[in-house]
């Protein structure tokens, strides 16, 4: 049985423990908050925007006028940006996103990685891949500016065909409870099939000035925003998935804090009861030896 | 007409709305009710939104403005109402602005210089609305 001294030497560990979790749970808490109106609040923006980009893209007749949406190349190559948390203690975020991680570097071992965040980048480094750029994440909201750097790297290799495609590796948030790594095509941007009814062709649609200078600057801001809204989920998970993972470590704290009180009044007070048989045990060896 | 003006930032304005007048790429055009459907640019400047007796004005930063079936859907990256714009806060930003360009223009990228220039322009627009509201009345 352990020592009284120990027990109380673990007892305010836990209590150490528990106060650092806390605190860094009402953190993530308090950043998910603003995380969570800067994500959802833009993504009618986002939605709109592509549903644009869609529209606009299936007029022009000539497909390979702008190449993020048509990329005529030899290069098989895939560019990939992963996108990670700079910090651990998140739960199992960085484990299922490592995982997806290496099932993607099997699919594509020749791809080139531009990596965001500090978890990831370890990862990358094992790997005899070129990596193009590492960024660091940070751990807070990330700026709309942060996207700029990226976006131009981006523009380098594919605008000279060197790369066939971009791919982002980000958490995708469904819920404070689940969020799933994701794999998503950024470029070239995926058109979806027409549909040709009667009524759409019917209408007549205007364009000002014409459908062609138009497109590049349309297409330019929604690159933009996609890997900015691709960059917002991530930070939205990561914070979400801390707060959960605090929350489960402040209760465990809880739990062994009890356990070890129990334990520690249950061996203070079999000392007192052996201590008290001693002195009624000698008093009594005493009297024995009186009479 | 229903008009909606969406930003980044969040759904600045969603009504039924009479006129509404907008600065584009191309000049400034005015939208009256059942438009033909049209997809523009819209340049940075004020727009003026008539609804019923009252107008509304707003500075807007660039972006996309669509028609579909008597629906504007306005696309920028930046919208405010002049009622919301905080006089104050502009100039401020202005002159941050100025003072960065002035005092770092040698080591800035390209890249920084357009943001500072953008943040400047974005001052300056609100400024402009803002003044108008007040009837040329000086700015404390």
């Amino acid at each position: 049985m352990a020592t009284l001294i120990s027990l109380r030497r673990r007892i305010r560990a836990s209590m150490n423990v528990s106060k650092t979790t806390r605190a860094m749970q009402m953190i993530a808490a308090s950043k998910l908050k603003r995380a969570q109106d800067a994500a959802l609040s833009s993504r009618p923006y986002v939605k709109r925007l592509s549903d644009l980009v869609q529209d606009i893209s299936q007029k022009v007749e000539d497909k390979t006028i702008h190449p993020y949406i048509h990329q005529e190349t030899d290069s098989k190559k895939t560019l990939i940006v992963a996108l990670s948390p700079d910090k651990g203690l998140c739960g199992s975020l960085i484990t299922n996103l490592i995982r997806e991680f290496l099932s993607f570097t099997k699919e594509n071992p020749s791809a080139t990685y531009i990596v965001c965040g500090k978890k990831l980048e370890a990862q990358v480094a094992k790997l005899p891949n070129e990596v193009l750029a590492s960024f660091v994440f940070g751990t807070t909201l990330p700026k709309f500016e942060a996207v700029f750097p990226i976006i131009q790297l981006i523009n380098d290799l594919y605008i000279n065909k060197k790369i066939s495609s971009v791919k982002v590796l980000y958490t995708d948030f469904s819920s404070i409870f689940s969020q799933v790594p994701k794999v998503a095509t950024l470029l070239p941007i995926t058109l979806s099939q027409p549909e040709v009814t009667e009524k759409s062709q019917k209408k007549s649609q205007l364009y000002e000035p014409g459908v062609n200078e138009i497109l590049p600057s349309m297409l330019k801001h929604y690159i933009e925003m996609a890997l900015y809204q691709f960059l917002l989920e991530s930070y939205l998970s990561e914070q979400a998935s801390r707060m959960i993972a605090m929350q489960n470590a402040t209760n465990n704290a809880k739990d062994i804090i009890e356990a070890l009180k129990l334990e520690y009044n249950k061996t203070r007070q079999s000392k007192i009861t052996s201590e008290l048989l001693d002195i009624t045990g000698s008093r009594r060896a005493q009297q024995y030896g009186e009479q | 007409m229903q008009l909606q003006i969406i930003t980044p930032e969040k759904i600045v304005f969603d009504e039924e709305i009479d006129e509404l007048v907008v600065p584009t790429v191309r000049g400034e055009i005015a939208i009256l009710p059942h438009h033909v459907n049209l997809l523009t640019q819209i340049a940075p400047g004020e727009m003026t939104i008539k609804q019923k007796q009252k107008s509304h004005h707003m500075a807007v930063a660039g972006g996309f403005l669509q028609i579909a079936d008597d629906t504007v859907s306005i696309l920028a990256d930046f919208a405010v109402r002049s009622e919301e714009i905080d006089a104050k806060k502009a100039l401020e930003a202005q002159q941050r602005a100025e003072e960065k360009i002035k005092n770092q223009k040698e080591h800035m990228s390209e890249r920084d210089f357009e943001l500072v220039q953008a943040d400047m322009r974005r001052a300056i627009l609100q400024l402009k609305v803002a003044r108008k509201r007040h009837r040329g009345a000086p700015i404390s």
